[in-house]
């Protein structure tokens, strides 16, 4: 008598006849049977074979279920028992699926971020949070979750092979990818957080601090990272409120202590008021007078001619000199606020990007200098800030040339990019970035996010070819090198099957947007609750976000294209000119294919050199497996990055932009060149500007410059380390004496583990920039 | 030595501040495999020549 099984996990449970009954009962079911007793009689007879037959006391599950499919057959139920072996593998596959998911759950719960790859699949995670790993189980459980019941079994079989790799999955069925938030728009009237209401802001130090937390909000409410794209047109409005208010209070104190007048501030406010609604003008920055002049009789009435000019004189200086000290407090407080804020339950501080350069007021141009003082400064202890990633829009007549307006702040950009790695480099006069660009419309103003998202045609409405509001929806990358292997050094069979993968892509990008169509506006409270998105403002809380959302971008990205050109003909672009018009070949059909894609659907298909966050090993770990290590092409532990000439090839910074650049006219949804600099940039800027202007010429639209920055906490030296710190020579790890910090003058007793908090040199630069206010210069 | 020399420091690592995929990481310890093997591989890029030819 059979008392006993033994589980798949090696439990020992009860034995249970009916569960035996049931199944067969349910795949005769699933064939129109309803024959209760025959199911009975039929497991009565798998007993007695195994106990019989096999002489099986403790039987295992599998011996059960093989007994159960002889048995069908034997009694002449073949469709009955193919039915059960199907139902068996359903089984299986959701078994396999759990204890799959389980296992990540158990690494991700004992194993430390530094032995668990995934735990480390987006660096500016710290997978080894409670918060961390908290949003990893919701993650790994979402991917899987949605791989057996959401996606269609034919994207999620490529996913699982690798031919494709649907990026953010953990997302499919909740958010878009991310926006471009235009600050002007969002800051007038003010705006509610989801959390509660904050007013318009009104000096400098609330607009930074606003800033800050538009971005925070709008990342809570999206999968991807948040740009500002008009960062210094929109802080140039905060400027110019501080300077009208610190103009008042000056002129205020001038006049009490010039001819005690009582009251003055309310005076001079009222007085101040009257003229601009009067004349519709303001006292603001610019040298221009004429504000000036039409406050001087006025003011006269009150302190008497000779006063007149020495007060506005007096208010004019203090309060350019305060405005701008103003302007670089806020900058500072916005690179801490965007290193140290979290989203994402505090898992992670906000992605966040800003684009500036172009605005040439006053204003603007104090904007500009400050975030890069500050960022040039560095965090509490002089850190290299990690976010915001900054953008420096380049353009001929504005900031390009000597002479131009903003010149001296494109020279400041590369010397803050040469110690901090920020800002990268966006260039507007770019072929296809000056098609959009309209004079004295930042919104026509090409901008980047993130890693290199761009976002600017606009199928959907032409008349909306803007970046305000606008951002990608999703994005899906294919395997190139995977198709090359494949292709066995056919080109031909290379570009169908291209063809064939675009086809199941940009099929399935659509059936992602058909999930995303059909969300409310109140799924993202700030996002859409708050206007940000293109149109939104139009809807109301339950309306569906499916029309407004066509403002975004379809894309689809690939890896690999050195890899794949390995593949196909033995040498990649960097290379070979053969190779190289292949590449182009290779990456213009598959734009094409996203152009005909947006004609044929009226969406915005894009194509995007994948920046591969989680995927560069990825995809090579699985051909690895499949086809073997082959030189050149999965000899390596990733793919090199979109179009990029792979990283271990020598080639000069020059031909790596000549080569690249073609590349960037074809990816409409985002591409970036890196170049790696040797040694320390900032004793060589010249070379450093070299390499942006030649990305210029070259046709680049998004570009920066990589060196080592490398900083030892103890003493606070920040620049290149190799094996030993150039200034206080202790080796990684290691202590030094208190006395060798105190006479490097580095020592401060703060703490126990750090001599000197802040650097020296950083700190010399900090006071002398902050006094600087002359913006002629 | 006659008196305890204070040491500072010890078990703190350097930082390496490195850009990879677009971002800025303030440690290697943080990067998956694959990128530390890329950041591993990379070789710097000649600024001697041809940037005049533009």
């Amino acid at each position: 008598m059979i008392e006993k099984i033994t589980k798949r996990d090696g439990r020992v449970v009860d034995f249970d006849i009916s569960k035996i009954t049931n199944a067969i009962f349910k795949a005769a079911q699933a064939l129109g049977g309803n024959d209760l007793e025959m199911a009975q009689s039929l497991a009565e007879q798998v007993i007695a074979y195994i106990e019989n037959d096999l002489k099986i006391q403790n039987p295992t599950v599998e011996q059960i279920q093989d007994a159960v499919e002889r048995t069908l057959i034997e009694n002449g139920h073949a469709r009955t028992a193919k039915e059960y072996i199907l139902y068996r593998a359903e089984r299986t596959r959701v078994r396999d699926m759990n204890t799959r998911l389980m296992k990540v759950y158990e690494d991700l719960t004992f194993k430390d971020a530094s032995d668990n790859d995934i735990k480390r699949e987006n660096a500016n995670i710290d997978g080894d949070t409670a918060m961390g790993t908290m949003l990893k189980y919701g993650s790994e459980g979402a991917k899987q979750f949605y791989q057996m019941f959401v996606l269609d079994p034919k994207y999620s079989a490529a996913h699982a092979e690798g031919d494709i790799h649907i990026h953010d999955l953990d997302f499919l069925t909740l958010t878009t990818t991310c926006c471009q938030i235009d600050l002007i728009k969002l800051f007038k009237g003010g705006f509610s957080t989801g959390h509660g209401f904050l007013r318009e802001p009104n000096d400098i130090q609330s607009y930074s601090a606003l800033a800050c937390i538009a971005i925070q909000s709008n990342q809570n409410d999206q999968h991807g990272g948040q740009s500002i794209p008009n960062f210094d047109y929109a802080m140039a409005l905060g400027v110019k409120k501080t300077f009208r208010k610190l103009y008042i209070k000056n002129l205020a104190k001038a006049c009490d202590i010039l001819a005690g007048v009582e009251n003055a501030e309310d005076t001079i406010k009222s007085m101040v008021t009257a003229l601009e609604n009067e004349n519709g003008i303001s006292p603001d920055l610019a040298n221009s007078n004429a504000f000036d002049e039409l406050l001087s009789p006025k003011l006269a009435e009150l302190v008497g001619q000779e006063n007149t000019q020495k007060a506005i004189v007096f208010s004019r200086s203090y309060s350019a000199k305060e405005t701008d000290r103003a302007t670089y407090q806020a900058m500072e407080a916005l690179v801490h606020n965007l290193n140290t804020m979290h989203s994402r339950a505090g898992a992670q501080i906000p992605f966040s990007s800003i684009n500036y350069g172009m605005d040439t007021s006053p204003e603007g141009r104090m904007v500009i200098r400050n975030v890069l003082l500050a960022t040039d400064a560095g965090l509490g202890n002089g850190e290299t800030p990690i976010f915001p990633i900054h953008i420096f829009k380049v353009k001929d007549g504005i900031n390009y040339n000597p002479g131009e307006p903003n010149y001296d702040l494109f020279k400041l950009a590369c010397k803050v990019s040469a110690k901090r790695l920020f800002p990268n480099f966006s260039f507007i006069d770019a072929p296809f970035n000056l098609q959009y660009y309209k004079p004295g419309d930042p919104n026509t103003e090409v901008a980047y996010m993130g890693c290199r998202t761009r976002v600017m045609a606009n199928h959907y409405d032409p008349t909306r070819e803007v970046v305000g509001g606008r951002g990608n929806l999703s994005f899906t990358s294919i395997n190139l090198p995977r198709i090359a292997i494949k292709a066995n050094h056919n080109v031909d069979f290379f570009f169908e099957e291209l063809d064939r993968k675009l086809s199941l892509v940009t099929a399935q990008l659509m059936d992602r947007y058909k999930i995303q169509a059909a969300k409310k506006v109140r799924n993202y409270p700030f996002l859409m609750g708050q206007g940000i998105w293109l149109d939104s403002d139009k809807l109301k809380p339950d309306d569906e976000v499916g029309e407004v959302l066509k403002h975004g971008t379809l894309t689809v990205g690939f890896i690999g294209l050195a890899e794949c050109l390995k593949a196909l003909i033995g040498k990649h672009h960097g290379e070979s000119q053969e190779a190289q018009n292949l590449g182009l070949d290779i990456i213009g059909f598959m734009r094409k294919r996203m152009d005909e894609a947006t004609q044929k659907t009226g969406f915005n298909y894009s194509l995007i050199a994948t920046p591969a966050e989680g995927l560069s090993g990825r995809f090579v770990r699985i051909d690895k497996q499949k086809f073997g290590v082959i030189p050149g092409v999965t000899d390596r532990e990733y793919y090199t990055n979109s179009f990029h000439v792979p990283v271990y090839y020598e080639i000069s910074a020059f031909d790596k932009i000549r080569l690249e650049a073609p590349y960037h006219a074809l990816t409409n949804g985002g591409h970036i060149s890196y170049i790696e600099l040797d040694g320390d940039p900032l004793k060589n800027l010249d070379a450093f500007e070299a390499v942006v202007r030649c990305m210029k010429e070259a046709g680049i639209g998004y570009g920066s410059i990589n060196h080592p920055v490398d900083r030892d906490p103890v003493c606070g030296y920040t620049g290149i380390i190799d094996e030993v710190c150039p200034r206080c020579g202790r080796r990684d790890g290691e202590a030094v004496s208190e006395e060798l910090l105190k006479k490097l003058g580095v020592y401060t007793g703060n703490t126990e583990t750090c001599g000197y908090c802040g650097d020296i040199n950083e700190e010399h630069d900090r006071q002398m920039n902050t006094n600087t206010v002359d913006l002629s210069e | 030595m006659g008196t305890q020399e204070k040491m500072i420091g010890e078990g703190v690592k350097f930082e390496r501040i490195r850009r990879i995929t677009g971002y800025l990481v303030g440690t290697l310890d943080r990067f998956n495999n694959g990128k530390r093997a890329e950041e591993r591989d990379r070789v710097k890029h000649s600024v001697q020549t041809g940037l005049e030819k533009l």
